[in-house]
């Protein structure tokens, strides 16, 4: 498999504070890479790295075969950024946009096609600032993906989209990586990380927490749990079980994180038939990456 | 150079869609030489009338608005905002920015400078310039004295406010002392030599000049400081380009 973008070792200082630590991975040619990780985590950082805008303090990146802050032109040509936050000029058309952002690059550009595909049609007209956050997001997308970027780069592309509009980036991002197009994306929606990715690195504080397939990820231990209702059991009878890493009890809805679901099963029922105590609705769940979101940042918490 | 024509071409559409820059670009000037002219008109200096010292003036002192405001505040708006980062991640380069806004400013200043000229020759009986090749040509310089000088010092600005004051300053201060207004003759000693030190006393003593009385070349002081300032500006402007704020 080609790699397009190799991290080895990277960090980022700014001042005494590590934004970023001994970071290192690698993206795939074609996949969609989901950066991850709570706000402040460093995924901004780590994201202007890649793209050139920031050197690192130690360790070495290679998107392309480039250096990016040495060659950041060469690389400029072939990547495509969408910013956060970034603007572009309040009283500027949308298809003004689009005719000065296609002519910055050398090659043809595929403006007819991402109007088609965004259906910018019906705001080709309007000025960047009278549009709504979600229109801001796929003209940005656009400018972002005109000259057919061999990669490109998304820092929180749903960031304040509704459900509806989210959804409907996301069908956008898919179809971009169909055309080939690698995507490399920053999100703390875990939802999105999930349906999205093809894998996911979790950074927090600025280390590499895992990185894996969203499918590997949730297998991990901690996401594993099992969920029941019954109204005579005691959470404490439930937490003196081995193997049980935490409990939650609400109204008689009981949430179980443990190690291994079958032996905890186990012991839950034998508890239960000793002391003839009824349960139901017992469930085998899998868990999702926002439970191992929430661990990984207790975890931070207890050290 | 597509580039820099589609952004040229661009910039200046935008200007014009913002009401309240085309109020102070064009219509201020016009009515500050109509409110000069209610009290000076009639009376002649060195025996130029009034339209003859101030509407060349003024046409000087649009050059500075046109650099600072049209061009250095909106850029530095553009740091703010993130417009220059997001070009910063694509492969135009700083000069193309600067060659196209300097374009852009061009233009403009063009059309604001026939507006006062045209104003001059109706209400103040103004004839056209005696050396127009000479005139046309000090503009140029002017221009491309004042439009680096502006980009650069603006530059330096971590904001578009810090951006707007330090171009009020610079405009206020040349305004009252290099001679567009009070005439230089009658400020004390020590104003008069801080008159020299401002680069638009000599914009204003090259236009007034080509216009009234010799051609350019009887200007070489005037011209070799301002091609001197240009030359400077543009390495300083282009070399500490910054796309942020930060």
């Amino acid at each position: 498999m080609e790699l397009v973008i190799k991290v080895e070792g990277v960090s980022k200082k700014y001042g005494s504070m590590f934004a970023v630590k001994g970071l290192s991975f690698a993206v795939k040619k074609g996949e969609i890479f989901g950066i991850i990780g709570p706000n402040g985590a460093g995924k901004t950082t780590t994201l202007e790295m890649l793209e050139g805008i920031l050197k690192p303090n130690s360790g070495t990146i290679d998107v392309l075969g480039y250096v990016p802050t040495k060659q950041l032109r060469a690389l400029n040509k072939r990547i495509g950024v969408q910013f956060q936050s970034t603007s572009i000029q309040k009283k500027m058309k949308v298809k003004e946009a689009l005719q000065l952002f296609a002519s910055f690059y050398d090659g043809p550009s595929q403006k007819d096609h991402l109007i088609e595909l965004l259906g910018l049609h019906e705001k080709l007209n309007v000025n960047f600032e009278d549009l709504s956050g979600g229109w801001k997001q796929r003209v940005t997308l656009a400018l972002a993906t005109i000259h057919q970027p061999e990669i490109l780069f998304l820092d929180e592309p749903s960031m304040g989209l509704d459900p509806h509009a989210r959804r409907e980036m996301w069908s956008l991002i898919e179809r971009l990586r169909k055309q080939g197009c690698t995507i490399v994306i920053t999100t703390h929606y875990m939802e999105e990380a999930e349906k999205l990715c093809d894998r996911v690195a979790m950074i927090y504080h600025g280390e590499l927490k895992a990185l894996d397939t969203p499918q590997q990820l949730l297998n991990r231990s901690v996401s594993k749990n099992l969920t029941f209702e019954s109204h005579q059991l005691k959470i404490k009878d439930i937490e003196t079980i081995p193997g049980v890493i935490r409990a939650e009890e609400n109204d008689g809805l009981f949430h179980v994180f443990c190690k291994n679901q079958q032996e905890t099963a186990y012991h839950i029922f034998r508890i239960c038939h000793e002391r003839e105590i009824f349960l139901s609705n017992f469930y085998f769940e899998k868990g999702t990456l926002d439970d191992l979101f929430v661990h990984y940042l207790e975890e931070e918490v207890v050290q | 150079m597509n580039a820099v024509v589609q952004l040229a071409i661009l910039e200046t559409k935008m200007f014009f869609r913002d009401r309240l820059s085309v109020f102070w670009t064009f219509l201020f000037p016009v009515v500050m030489i109509w409110l000069f002219g209610s009290m000076f008109v009639g009376n002649e200096m060195n025996g130029l009338t009034f339209a003859e010292q101030f509407v060349p003036s003024w046409i000087g002192v649009n050059i500075v608005t046109t650099s600072f405001f049209t061009l250095g505040t909106v850029l530095a708006g553009y740091r703010e905002t993130g417009v220059l980062r997001r070009y910063h991640s694509t492969p135009l380069q700083p000069w193309k920015i600067l060659a196209a806004h300097t374009v852009q400013g061009t233009v403009i200043f063009f059309f604001s400078a026939v507006l006062l000229m045209v104003f001059g020759m109706w209400m103040y009986g103004l004839s056209l310039p005696e050396y127009i090749g000479s005139t046309l040509l000090a503009l140029v310089i002017s221009i491309l004295a004042f439009f680096p000088f502006a980009l650069f010092l603006t530059s330096l600005a971590k904001n578009t406010q810090a951006a707007a004051a330090i171009s009020s300053l610079f405009l206020n201060v040349m305004l009252f002392l290099s001679g567009a207004t009070f005439p230089i003759a009658f400020m004390p000693e020590a104003l008069q030599f801080v008159a020299k030190l401002l680069p638009l006393y000599y914009v204003i003593n090259l236009l007034r000049g080509t216009w009234n009385e010799a051609p350019i070349s009887s200007y070489g002081v005037e011209v070799g400081i301002l091609l001197g300032i240009s030359v400077v500006s543009i390495i300083l402007a282009s070399r500490f380009f910054r796309w942020s704020g930060k």
